[in-house]
């Protein structure tokens, strides 16, 4: 019974969550000065273009009703909620107008999904695993040697490693394109290859950045937890060394890195904005920065929803999943 | 078995890794070295016979949709570069059009100037073998007039009364008003037409225009689609076999390479390392440390000018700064005057471009075709014009001045030394850098100093100006505003730099929500200025807040209205228009409607290792203007090295 | 003893010295650092300039002082603040449970469930470009506490549950007590090095919103001097001083911030472990 009760709520929590997130991202760009019919206009007017006044007026009542702009913010928010709850249709893109949001989506989000998910799984497992091993032999040299290497990459801002790998491994000894360029037919294993190859600069970026944060973290957790009674009881009682470090130590200091990973994995969703901009990688990332660019609501409200719905969904399946790894809590 | 299991994934994955790196690498391996004949592009081309261009659009998001009527269509990576056409092109070295699909300039049929006939080239094909006859001229028309849902709408029912086709090559146009510039309406001006593109009507008959794809693209100028990226980095032109039954093919003569890519290649820092790698052939915007990279790096690349100052200072735009001429204190000619004269024009030009700039006082830009009939005829009464006061502001020696700068900097080697051809590069001058006269200005109408030497508004309260200045794109625009708003801070206006996106940067223009920006609204291509300054007309002024349609700048002058009402009644051949266009510049100098700076330096840099014959400054045939309608023109020009 | 002590020093030695360079030095700047054309432009380093000037015309030396203030600031206080906030409503939300958690795990997972950047970029546009680094730093408040936030809730769940809590309870400690005393000690190696890493959140959130332009540009911190060598070439064109300073700084200064984390926790850690 509890259980149930537990369930309910948290689901609650859930789509209050999204309702909230999907909320804002609706009304603050509405609030930003700057609005999809502008920019259309002077993508044109920046070209220099002549455009005689009334050509520029007739544009603007067109738009700004192709876009579905009339109307009150109210009006536009009760008819953009019911829209997306019975159709789960975002509508047509402003700047691409009149290209679907979902056709735009569905093209980028396996591109972020297959480049981030393999480098937050590849950063996460070397990481910890590099991070328990070096907390638990913290009095070795290698351990101090690690530490010292993930000292020194973990801090460098990551546009400026990514350019440093651009300009080592595609100019100066050029074994990666500097292009995102894939050939063959999607499914092939030509096409495999090639994407293979054409991500591994930014996976390499990504993955680097991110496994200081992890190997740092996960040490610090396991010096303090390697002192805890627990661990100390069981070494009185003469449990092995490795089943000390896998079975107490790697077992308790882990839970935060999961918290921290099923977070990172929502986030996922999002793409990793500089990453796209600066490969040229054609994931969801940089499908959010024109969307912002352009004043695209539409576009925003598809992408960065997913985004919500994504991190929403990591922290409820965590919740749910929290009492198996740690029995040390239970369902109140 | 597990730790076997772990090993052999390990083994494939390295192997798949490295086989990989290994296969694709001699791809890019060697391009350092010179044309070796047989080496193919990543698309599957030789190398020698595709022309590569940087795409200024970047990543395409929809690279599969070829409707120009569309809001959200890419004109650019080759779309109405080489597969699209207009009725008349432009030459960018004289400002004149000429005819492309049309086979002469449009006949009026009248003398009130409502009613056209226009004769279309015979022999013209699309690319899938149907021809190009009056059908499909009347059809696009009439597409405007019977789409409300279609942006060009309400332009088309205001302008055009009446389509017809007499016969298989002659249309007749009948305007509502008198449209004594009809070929500038409907055919390509600056970067190209913004309202009437023909389409097959073969093909988009029973398509619903609004949303067809139109994909594959169906072309008539000389190249057809050949293929794209998915991911939208790039596009694949090839030259048609039939080129010689295009306009471009009867007026040239001549195609141009076998194949056209645009690519796009990413962040500027990357666009610059694959030109030095022979990767692309035309880059397109870049600033003067990306050429300086450039010019140590390569041998076989260069720009518009092969030496000092390497940009081509013909772009039809000029910078400046423009402001909310309705607002307190802008509204008044002594605030706009004083900060003219508070700007240290040469340090500006040094910190925004390394003064790779050319000057302009008038609200034209000082292209060439530009600066001959206005700049220069009009110097004499620059320098006898004087403010109520009887300060005469005009000072004609930047171009002397700058070329000093270079010479002390050991750089200016490569300048011309006489004068005129200084004015020529630098422009014709610009107004004095006087601060005492600024100071004069400003205390005329109340503003005080206090004891830092801050400027305060008449009411006591310090003056500050927030310029607005684009991000991430027009980069010479961005630097430009902080250049101004250095030079002010040293004046004692507290002056500030808002960097915005593209969408607050156009919605604070139109809307009126701003001080002062970094904006360019003065554009010309040749003698005929009227189409570009009609929008200054005061009958356009609406309140700030609301949209305008016209006059974003919202300047109110009587006098300014007078003379264009004049001028939209002239033709642009009556000599009468040159001469009004003048007095109008002149008058708009006056009331400092705006602060003209520079116009707009492009270092346009080609790659001479695969194709010659790119205009430059030495071979200046046309303009390098690789992202506009008529660098069909242009190509058909660009022949493979020997 | 002997084997932290040194770790420790050289960490608040290197901090210091970035506070000084930070805090302290700005104050003798000749002129304000961030006005182009000041100089000459790309002077080598010379007594004068002993960084040399850059592509403005700014001193580089006076320019990376001024940089590493602001940045200092921006790490510093938005760290300190999410940090402070996201332990210590994490705690309580996880110790007191029932109603006053779930309302707070609501509004955690509502301000993790919205990605930060897309909204700083959107808020930088809404102030038209008038973002000051008060308001960035403000913004990267409100999207930095939660983490901390989550994670100490998640301690507090599991610390809950333990002996030594629950023998504290018994003997009728109060629950400000307990948090305070048998929780926060337990919490604060981890806490010290989230609030390092929460630094360099915060620091390469600025350089992020930087280098796209949307930062407050005027203003110089390690981030903008980034951007505005990168935007005149600085890399390729090898200006090694204009570009390497703020990047090694920032560097520097994790690696200073992060010996004193670990040095301290390990001291910790024996101190406890003689308790």
């Amino acid at each position: 019974m509890a259980v149930v009760r537990f369930l309910a709520v948290r689901l609650m929590v859930y789509v209050l969550v999204v309702w909230i997130g999907v909320t804002i991202i609706f009304f603050v760009p509405r609030f930003v000065p700057g609005n999809p019919v502008e920019v259309m206009m002077g993508k044109l007017l920046s070209q220099g273009t002549t455009m005689d006044p009334v050509l520029v007026e007739s544009m603007r009542k067109t738009l700004t009703e192709l876009f579905g702009l009339e109307g009150t913010l109210w009006e536009q928010y009760s008819s953009f909620l019911s829209r997306v709850i019975l159709t789960q249709d975002f509508g047509p893109s402003l700047s691409y107008y009149p290209t679907p949001v979902s056709m735009l989506v569905a093209r980028a989000l396996p591109w972020s999904l297959g480049l981030l998910l393999t480098a937050l799984l590849t950063s996460w497992l070397l990481g910890n695993l590099i991070g328990l091993l070096a907390g638990y032999y913290n009095k070795k040299n290698l351990s101090k040697l690690i530490e010292t290497g993930a000292m020194i990459v973990y801090p460098i801002p990551y546009y400026i490693l990514a350019l440093l790998l651009v300009i080592l491994f595609a100019y100066i000894w050029p074994i990666f394109p500097f292009v995102f360029q894939v050939s063959g037919t999607p499914g092939s294993w030509p096409w495999l290859q090639s994407v293979a190859y054409n991500s591994f600069l930014p996976l390499v970026s990504i993955v680097a950045v991110s496994l200081g944060w992890w190997i740092i973290s996960m040490k610090a957790m396991v010096i303090d937890t390697k002192e805890e009674d627990f661990v100390q009881y069981a070494r009185s009682r003469g449990v092995s060394d490795h089943k000390i470090m896998l079975g107490y130590v790697a077992r308790t200091a882990i839970l935060p890195q999961i918290t921290v990973l099923a977070l990172s994995i929502g986030g996922v969703f999002g793409g990793a904005l500089i990453t796209e901009i600066l490969f040229g990688y054609p994931g969801v990332g940089s499908l959010i920065y024109k969307a912002i660019l352009g004043s695209d609501y539409n576009l925003m409200l598809g992408t960065i929803s997913i985004s919500i719905v994504a991190v929403a969904t990591a922290t409820l399946v965590l919740d749910l999943i929290y009492p198996f790894i740690d029995p040390r809590i239970r369902y109140k | 078995m597990k730790k076997f299991l772990t090993v052999a994934l390990l083994l494939v994955l390295i192997s798949v890794l490295s086989a990989c790196a290994g296969a694709a690498a001699p791809a890019t391996e060697g391009s350092d070295a010179a044309p070796a004949g047989d080496e193919m592009t990543f698309v599957g081309t030789p190398r020698r016979e595709t022309l590569i261009l940087d795409n200024l659009g970047g990543t395409l998001e929809r690279p599969d949709f070829f409707n120009p009527y569309a809001p959200g269509v890419d004109m650019g990576r080759g779309f109405h570069e080489v597969c699209l056409d207009n009725l008349w092109e432009i030459n960018t070295t004289t400002g004149e059009q000429f005819p492309s699909l049309a086979a002469e300039m449009p006949k009026a049929l009248n003398e009130e100037y409502t009613s056209f006939e226009v004769k279309l080239r015979e022999g013209i094909y699309w690319d899938d073998g149907v021809e190009f006859t009056a059908d499909d001229v009347v059809y696009t028309l009439q597409l405007g007039l019977t789409n409300d849902k279609l942006p060009i709408h309400g332009w088309s029912i205001d302008y055009l009364k009446d389509v017809r086709a007499v016969d298989k090559y002659t249309v007749v146009i009948d305007t509502n008003r008198s449209q004594p510039r009809f070929s500038k309406d409907l055919g390509a001006t600056i970067w190209d037409a913004t309202r009437f593109w023909p389409v097959p009507k073969h093909i988009w008959e029973n398509q619903d225009p609004t949303t067809f794809v139109a994909f594959p693209p169906t072309c008539i100028a000389q190249y057809k689609y050949s293929k794209h990226d998915p991911n939208g980095n790039w596009t694949l032109w090839e030259l048609r076999e039939d080129w010689e039954r295009t306009a471009v093919g009867m007026v040239a003569g001549k195609p141009g390479p076998k194949y056209l890519l645009w690519n796009f290649v990413g962040t500027e820092e990357k666009r610059i390392l694959a030109m030095i790698n022979n990767d692309v052939d035309i880059l397109q915007d870049i600033t003067p440390e990306s050429m300086e990279v450039l010019n140590n790096r390569s041998d076989t690349v260069r720009a518009w000018h092969a030496g000092f100052p390497y940009a081509d200072f013909d772009d039809p735009c000029e910078r400046g700064i423009a402001f909310n001429n309705s607002q307190f204190p802008y509204d008044q000619w002594q605030v706009r005057w004083a900060l003219a004269l508070a700007t240290d024009i040469k340090n500006v030009s040094l910190g925004t471009f390394a003064g790779m700039l050319r000057v302009s006082p008038l609200a034209v830009p000082p292209v060439a075709a530009v600066q001959n009939a206005y700049h220069k005829p009009l110097v004499e009464r620059l320098l006898a014009m004087e403010l109520p006061d009887g300060y005469k502001p005009f000072d004609p020696t930047f171009a002397t001045a700058m070329a000093e700068i270079f010479n002390e900097q050991g750089v200016g080697g490569d300048l011309p030394t006489t004068e005129a051809e200084l004015i020529d590069l630098f422009g014709v001058g610009w107004w004095k850098y006087d601060v005492d006269q600024a100071a004069k200005l400003l205390e005329e109408v109340g503003f005080t100093r206090n004891a830092e030497g801050k400027w305060l508004l008449p009411d006591g309260t310090p003056w500050s100006i927030a310029i607005n200045a684009p991000v991430d794109f027009e980069v010479q625009s961005g630097r430009l505003a902080f250049a101004v708003a250095d030079s002010w801070s040293k004046f004692g206006v507290d002056a500030s730099v808002n960097t915005m996106t593209g969408g607050s940067f156009w919605n604070a223009s139109s809307t009126g929500e701003y001080q002062a920006g970094s904006y360019w609204p003065g554009c010309a291509i040749g003698p005929d200025i009227y189409p570009n300054v009609s929008f200054w007309h005061q009958k356009f002024i609406v309140e700030t807040g609301q949209p305008a349609p016209g006059n974003q700048h919202r300047h109110k002058s009587d006098e300014l209205a007078r003379i264009l009402d004049e001028l939209e009644k002239v033709t642009s051949d009556d000599p009468r228009n040159v001469e009004l266009s003048k007095d109008l510049l002149m008058q708009m100098a006056l009331e400092m409607h705006w602060i003209p700076m520079f116009g707009t330096s492009k270092f346009v840099p080609v790659n001479e290792t695969y194709f010659t014959n790119y205009p430059t400054a030495d071979n200046y045939y046309e303009g390098p203007w690789w992202w506009w309608s008529n660098f069909k023109y242009i190509v058909a020009q660009i022949e493979p090295k020997q | 003893m002997r084997l932290i002590k040194p770790r420790l020093l050289v960490g608040i030695v290197i901090v210091s010295i970035f506070s000084v360079l930070g805090l302290l030095v700005p104050l003798f700047a000749p002129e304000d650092p961030t006005a182009w054309n000041t100089y000459f432009r790309n002077l080598p380093p010379s007594a004068e300039h002993i960084m040399g000037t850059n592509n403005l015309g700014q001193d580089i030396f006076w320019l990376l002082t001024w940089s590493i203030r602001n940045s200092l600031w921006i790490g510093l206080g938005v760290s300190a603040a999410a940090t402070v906030i996201g332990v210590l409503v994490g705690i309580f939300s996880g110790f007191v449970g029932g109603i006053t958690d779930r309302v707070l795990t609501l509004l955690m997972d509502v301000v993790i469930a919205v990605p930060s950047l897309p909204i700083l970029i959107l808020i930088s546009a809404l102030l038209g470009g008038k973002s000051s680094l008060l308001i960035i730093a403000g913004v990267l408040v409100v999207f930095n506490w939660p983490w901390p936030g989550r994670q100490a809730r998640a301690m507090a769940l599991s610390l809950r549950e333990r002996e030594f809590i629950n023998v504290a309870g018994a003997s009728g400690e109060n629950t400000l007590k307990i948090i305070v005393w048998e929780i926060l000690p337990f919490m604060l190696g981890w806490a010290l090095a989230n609030f390092i890493n929460t630094i360099l959140v915060a620091i390469s959130a600025e350089s992020g919103l930087a280098i796209i332009g949307l930062a407050s540009l005027k203003d110089a911190t390690l981030g903008t001097m980034i951007y505005w060598a990168m935007q005149h070439q600085a890399l390729l064109l090898e200006k090694w001083l204009w570009i390497l300073s703020p990047i090694l700084s920032i560097m520097l200064l994790f690696i200073g911030l992060f010996l004193i984390s670990t040095g301290w926790s390990d001291y910790f850690a024996t101190r406890r472990g003689r308790q």
